[in-house]
């Protein structure tokens, strides 16, 4: 029930975010009970690298609060669409937040926005949608994988985010997106397989004032596709690009220096010991990690123009090569 | 409805040529530089977002345009001389083309289209049908760009003027890219029913407009706006054109200024007693302020006590409180009251900053301060550690590469640049 505005104090059926180092962040829900395998209710109790914590110990905790385990301590936040991409359980690839927020901001999303998604996926993407379109906007996510399409509905109802997002089982390269939602929309979000496919149909779906589309994929061939069926469409200011983010940790080395003043003296006898003493230096200084994803997936962006103007010839997307030779 | 996508006289478009895109606010009878032309703009007024207008030249001027509305660009380029396999043969000697420069700037008065001076210069290149095809497309393409003579206006938004300002000058924005931007507003965590605070010493109003953007129109958000000069800078803020609704709970107060009556209690204490400023004070705050205003910034401080006179003398005449006293104590109230989100642009080194305004940052809310430079936000990553008040500290920066995706001709593009740096973290209780 967190993710929806700004809470404070955890209450019962709350996700709650249990960080204990950088590298360990999960997702627990402050509940009494909860099902096992066999359907039963039962406690529940979950395990971290540092002790067990029951569900109901979090229920009237403050958000931002320590919470002692039995082998040492942890902070529970609110959620974040950003703090459950990392915590979220993967049923599919998913969309990480530099590539989530550059799609939110060209999207050119804002609270009243409708916006079409495929497919769900795992929904990490689909949390920083709704944030961005709620409380007036929609977000209408459509995936072919039923289970998939389910569990989301079940997380979104868990989230409270339910009155902003409907999700839908379908396929949308088969059988477009619904018709209801034909001139209804405001931008069109594709990470699917073949999103060439899914376009024509998301020409139709466009508001008659136009708007936006992008579509993430892997493999240039996909893009190159994407790009051709977009100028098909009269899609204008068709761009792709990737963006790849580098955290550093930040540390003070202490570094030796050497000494090699005592040699602009004359050799004594006595100073044998200290000649070749060290200095230690310390430095400030930001390491990028020595390995890290070099590709995540091209964003490729459009402008779907107004309808007036749509079938309008234009050449605003010339040849923009820029490689003089 | 309709109003919404009309080019009507007051409001502010972007205009766009090409991949060109400049801030217009239009006037009934207008002018606006494109190329080396002034162009009345007169002829848009009134029309819709995206109509197509050509620049057509105004009587015998060389330096005067007009806008004509047409319903589609004349791409039509002539050439029946063939094409080359390779280009073994081609020689850039600089005679290709037997058009003198003199002959070339006579085209350009104006009152040929781009494509008939394309046409020209084809019909008088000597190389030009021994060129690949490729070649000449990419050559038309190139001149037919140079002297595109077709604008639209569009709806600014924040995608649009953060591009733009960011290739007009980055310092505009404090070097603000515009995966900086997307990552600035998501680790923020804006939700429309928060508040925050934003300390930004200049991105023309880009920062401003984009946090109020997300907070949105007709919802409960709220955002103290903190600037360490006199006035705001607001160019983007003006340009979204919010509603007054939305834009009455965007909060303008300088930081010292807010600062000062928050420890001191000063404006909030005179709004109940419904008194003038006293004299003193004003000389005083007018003194702390040049005192804390680093040199570079003097005009600034000129300019504030100017302002602060006025404000003085309203004080004095009308017996009414000046807005930006109201501003500062509503500004406090929120700061009191703690907020949702605190973010930090500066240009200056932001420790300070960031030591000042975290106590009235909420737990498990997020900060996030973004610079030019790593350096400074090192020395931040270590006073957070120490003060063991916030966790999930991050510093991170990004690599954007665009692409050039052409049918056999995809590659990255040859010119990137470089963002700025991205420190965040949520504040726990220590
Ligand atoms: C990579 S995942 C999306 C991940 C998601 N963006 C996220 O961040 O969690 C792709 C999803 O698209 C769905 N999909 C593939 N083809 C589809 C189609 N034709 N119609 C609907 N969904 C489809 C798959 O079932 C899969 O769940």
């Amino acid at each position: 029930m967190s993710f929806d505005g700004c809470k404070t104090v955890v209450t019962e059926g709350d996700t709650v975010i249990l960080f204990l180092t950088v590298n360990q962040v999960y997702a627990i829900t402050a509940e009494k009970k909860t099902k096992n395998k066999n359907g039963d209710l039962v406690p529940y109790v979950f395990q971290t690298p540092y002790g067990a914590l029951k569900g109901e110990q979090l229920i009237g905790k403050e958000f931002g609060t320590k919470i002692l385990l039995s082998k040492g301590w942890g902070y529970i936040l609110q959620p974040t669409p950003e703090l459950w991409t990392v915590a979220l359980r993967h049923r599919t690839q998913i969309i990480y937040t530099p590539d989530i927020s550059m799609i939110t901001l060209q999207l050119e999303l804002k609270p009243g926005s409708v916006v079409i998604e495929s497919g769900t996926g795992s929904g990490s993407l689909s949390h920083a949608l709704i944030r961005s379109v709620k409380p007036h906007g929609h977000l209408y996510t459509f995936d072919f994988h039923k289970e998939r399409a389910d569990i989301a509905r079940q997380e979104f109802q868990d989230h409270g985010l339910q009155e902003y997002v409907t999700v839908y089982n379908r396929d949308v390269c088969c059988n477009g997106f619904d018709e209801a939602l034909d001139g209804k929309v405001d931008a069109v979000f594709l990470d699917l397989p073949h999103p060439w496919l899914a376009i024509p149909h998301g020409v139709n779906s466009f508001k008659p004032e136009g708007g936006r589309l992008c579509s993430f994929s892997p493999c240039i061939e996909q893009v190159q596709k994407t790009c051709l069926k977009l100028r098909e469409h009269h899609f204008q200011e068709i761009e792709t690009l990737e963006v790849l983010q580098t955290q550093f940790s930040v540390q003070t080395r202490r570094l030796a220096s050497l000494e090699m003043e005592y040699l602009k003296n004359p050799k004594e006898e006595n100073d044998g010991d200290n000649k070749c003493e060290k200095q230690i230096v310390s430095t400030l200084t930001a390491i990028p990690p020595l390995s890290q994803p070099g590709h995540t997936g091209y964003l490729t962006f459009a402008t779907m123009p107004p309808i007036w103007a749509r079938s309008m010839k234009t050449i605003d997307d010339l040849d923009n090569d820029d490689n003089e030779n | 409805m309709e109003d919404e996508h009309k080019i009507t006289p007051g409001r502010y478009t972007i205009l766009q040529r090409q991949g060109y895109t400049k801030l217009y606010k239009v006037k009934e009878n207008g002018t606006v530089m494109i190329r080396h032309f002034t162009v009345e703009t007169q002829n848009a007024v009134n029309a819709k977002f995206f109509d197509l207008f050509q620049m057509k030249p105004k009587g015998n001027s060389r330096k005067m345009c007009k806008l004509e509305r047409v319903t589609s660009v004349d791409d039509d380029i002539k050439h029946t001389g063939g094409s080359g396999n390779d280009n073994r043969n081609i020689i850039d000697d600089g005679t290709s083309q037997t058009l003198t420069k003199e002959q070339i700037e006579e085209l350009q008065d104006g009152s040929k289209s781009s494509v008939e001076i394309v046409n020209q210069l084809i019909a008088n290149s000597k190389t030009f049908s021994s060129k690949t095809g490729y070649s000449q497309e990419k050559y038309k393409s190139k001149k037919q760009k140079k002297y595109y003579e077709y604008i639209y206006f569009r709806k600014p938004t924040i995608r649009i003027l953060a591009q733009m300002f960011y290739r007009q000058d980055p310092t505009k924005v404090l070097g603000i890219r515009t995966d900086d931007l997307s990552q600035i507003l998501a680790y923020a965590n804006i939700q429309t029913d928060g508040k925050y605070i934003l300390f930004d010493s200049g991105t023309s109003g880009l920062m401003t407009a984009a946090i109020l953007n997300a907070i949105g129109a007709n919802t409960s958000g709220k955002l103290v706006h903190m600037h360490p000069g006199n006035e705001c800078q607001k160019v983007a803020v003006q340009a979204m054109d919010f509603p007054q609704e939305q834009l009455s709970r965007c909060i303008n107060v300088n930081i010292y200024s807010v600062l000062r009556c928050f420890y001191q209690n000063s404006e909030e204490n005179m709004l109940k007693r419904k008194l003038p400023l006293e004299e003193e004070e004003v000389v005083q705050k007018k003194m702390k302020l040049d005192d804390d205003v680093e040199e570079g910034i003097k005009e600034v401080v000129v300019a504030t006590e100017e302002v602060e006179a006025s404000n003085k003398n309203e004080v004095s005449n009308g017996k009414k409180t000046p807005g930006w006293q109201i501003e500062n104590a509503k500004a406090c109230e929120l700061l009191r009251e703690g907020v949702d989100g605190l973010i930090i642009v500066a240009k200056e080194h932001p420790a300070s900053i960031v030591k000042e305004l975290t106590q009235f940052l909420n737990v498990s809310r997020n900060m996030v301060v973004f610079h030019l430079l790593r350096e400074p936000l090192q020395d931040i990553y270590i006073d957070l550690k120490k003060s063991l008040e916030f966790v999930n500290i991050k510093v991170s920066n990004n690599f954007v590469r665009n692409y050039q995706v052409l049918p056999d001709r995809t590659h990255p593009l040859v010119n990137m640049n470089s963002g700025g740096h991205i420190l965040h973290g949520q504040k726990v209780q220590s």
